[in-house]
């Protein structure tokens, strides 16, 4: 009898081969081309490109979820299935943008109905439960979640497309399914709210005006 | 706060906040994960174009009132029949024999998500699907597997392929069964299956990224790219070894290794001379003396056998491998990190489509961090991101990039 084992090696290189998938080389519009096509590495290669950017968008509008994952997979998964539909293909990213938006507001709703609901733990949805308050950086994202987490769906994700993505309003009222001017009214109702909300919170408002260093006021 | 300057300021550290969070590596590789497992389902069994239970769940809870999705809870956690369909539209009837002919690929979908594609001749038959426990006999061929596995809902598959018996701890795994020669391969992906039976002592766990391959054979017959390696031994050592039980003493090694038992055939090969043992050795053996040397010390041994391997078979996968392990083992036993970083320079120099560039360059950017060179490090997180943002290192190679 013989055995090999090998742990962390390469597989064996005699009788079989396991099928490698193929990398993909190109830029956006071969991608788009080869999502099409069913390329075996495009899917990968689409993560990649994008994974950070949908993230990003995801969490500036939910703030921490654990279902971040499964978001991301979601995201890209409607993506795939409509991409045939992609006409833009240079706009790539700001379609990508809407998806995760669209997805990130369900996600809102959902929370929102298991709140009311009361099925699922409170303690699962409470963003405190997901921060670790260990530094300035996360305390200060912290305060920004709570800030954020007040205001209205539509104000939040007008505000988070505006000034963290720094797309452009029609860029962003396009990712929002919405008019430039509707759009418009609801970016200016939530910089008015997150600025009520920050002159709530002299500490925060002091971080924000002076830097990464988090000053406790003692009273 | 008042001015729109503020604002955009605001959202650019909102921004650093969120990129520079260390869940962000995590969660970009559970979801690169989650997507590309699904793609692959999809694209399996394309005509059922049916959402994973994930998702399935998440548009439950979206749209369902309350009450309904109460009593649809209920109804998802009972333990329901499981069918299978074969290609696009055949249904699956229990023992009937399913074939992959004439070089084709058949997908076999089951109803809880699970897929098994048979390649290569693939011939097997569906035994069982009762109560959440699914056996499947492999009669012949290649099998790809990827199993679904749902939470909250206890499922096992099983798999009897000739005289092995394959259980299923985790996801995504390569049967490759040649029934003519009762030979066996199970290659691992993702999680891990347990092999047992056959000529195996003992169960084996074959975890993701591994391969196991026993040899049965009454012959003894070593698989064919093993032979020159085998003549390849010097005459000198033929010559010394005359007599029959002589010649048998002195291969105890090689029956030692071959049948897995690593720590005797490694004490073996050092009583027949190593260095000699070395030059004769095949890649499989070489290698197995090297996890030996790893496992059961002197690590001395393993580097000897895995520079000989690097000697003898030049450009050979396997040597690339050595290299990989060389870093390794300068790395965790000797902590000279510069010759580490070396030898994963060499790794991915050598292979650069290997299956283990991930790690190497997850520990090249480790490697040159603790030797002090920063800037490679800096360079290699850099280049670890761009090729592997949701990889293990990522959050490592994020940090690295922020200091």
């Amino acid at each position: 009898m013989k055995l090999a084992t090998s742990a962390g090696f390469a597989p064996f290189q005699d009788r079989f081969t396991l099928p490698t998938p193929l990398t993909f080389v190109g830029d956006d519009a071969a991608l788009v081309e080869a999502l099409r096509a069913g390329h075996p590495g495009a899917a990968a290669k689409f993560y990649d490109r994008y994974a950070e950017h949908v993230r990003l968008t995801l969490r500036s509008i939910l703030g921490p979820d654990e279902e971040i994952p499964d978001l991301l997979q979601e995201v890209f998964i409607r993506a795939l299935a409509r991409v045939r539909k992609l006409r833009e293909v240079d706009r790539l990213s700001s379609w990508l943008t809407t998806m995760a938006v669209f997805v990130a507001r369900a996600q809102i709703r959902i929370r929102s109905r298991r709140r009311w609901l009361r099925v699922f733990s409170p303690e699962r949805t409470r963003p405190s439960q997901l921060e670790q308050p260990s530094s300035d950086a996360r305390r200060a994202l912290r305060e920004l979640h709570a800030v954020l987490d007040r205001m209205p769906i539509d104000e939040r994700t007008a505000f988070v497309l505006r000034y963290l993505h720094k797309i452009t309003l029609l860029e962003a009222a396009e990712a929002c399914e919405t008019s430039l001017a509707t759009f418009k009214r609801r970016l200016a109702r939530g910089e008015a709210r997150f600025r009520e909300a920050v002159r709530d919170r002299p500490e925060f408002s002091q971080w924000l005006d002076e830097g990464t260093r988090w000053t406790e006021k003692k009273t | 706060m008042d001015r729109k300057e503020d604002l955009e300021a605001t959202g650019a550290r909102y921004r650093d906040l969120i990129l520079q969070d260390p869940r962000a590596g995590d969660e970009l590789r559970r979801g690169r994960a989650a997507f590309l497992e699904e793609v692959e389902r999809q694209n399996a069994a394309a005509s059922l174009r049916r959402p994973s239970a994930r998702r399935h769940r998440r548009w439950l809870a979206l749209f369902v009132p309350a009450a309904v999705a109460a009593g649809a809870a209920a109804f998802w956690g009972w333990p329901r029949p499981v069918s299978f369909q074969i290609g696009e539209a055949r249904q699956g009837e229990l023992g009937s024999i399913v074939q992959a002919t004439d070089g084709e690929t058949v997908p076999i979908s089951f109803s809880e998500g699970s897929t098994l594609l048979l390649r290569q001749g693939g011939r097997i038959r569906v035994l069982s699907l009762a109560a959440g426990d699914t056996r499947v006999l492999v009669e012949d061929g290649v099998v790809d597997a990827v199993i679904a596995h749902r939470a909250g809902t206890k499922t096992r598959w099983d798999f009897e392929v000739g005289s092995y018996h394959v259980t299923v701890n985790g996801t995504k795994f390569r049967m490759a069964f040649r029934a003519s020669e009762r030979s066996l391969r199970v290659s691992t992906e993702e999680g891990s299956v347990t092999v047992a039976g056959g000529c195996l002592e003992r169960a084996q766990t074959v975890s993701a990224g591994e391969s196991l391959e026993p040899f049965c054979s009454s012959g003894e017959v070593p698989p064919p790219d093993d032979r020159p390696a085998i003549e390849a031994a010097p005459a000198a050592a033929a010559r010394d070894v005359a007599p029959a039980t002589r010649a048998a003493r002195a291969d105890r090694w090689r029956e030692l290794l071959a049948a897995g038992r690593l720590l005797e055939g490694l004490r073996a090969a050092e009583r027949a001379n190593f260095e000699q043992v070395c030059r004769s050795a095949t890649q499989k053996e070489l290698m197995a003396l090297a996890d030996a040397g790893r496992f059961f010390g002197p690590s001395k041994r393993a580097v000897a056998a895995l520079v000989a391997l690097r000697e003898r078979f030049p450009g050979s996968v396997a040597a690339g491998t050595a290299a990989f392990t060389l870093g390794r083992i300068v790395f965790e036993n000797d902590h000279a990190y510069a010759r580490a970083a070396s030898w994963f320079e060499t790794y991915m120099r050598e292979q650069p489509s290997g299956p283990l560039m991930g790690d190497a360059f997850g520990r090249l950017m480790e490697a040159r961090l603790r030797s002090g060179d920063t800037t490679g490090a800096r360079a290699s997180a850099e280049q670890y991101l761009r090729r592997f943002p949701g990889g293990p290192y990522a959050g490592e190679a994020r940090g690295i990039m922020s200091r």
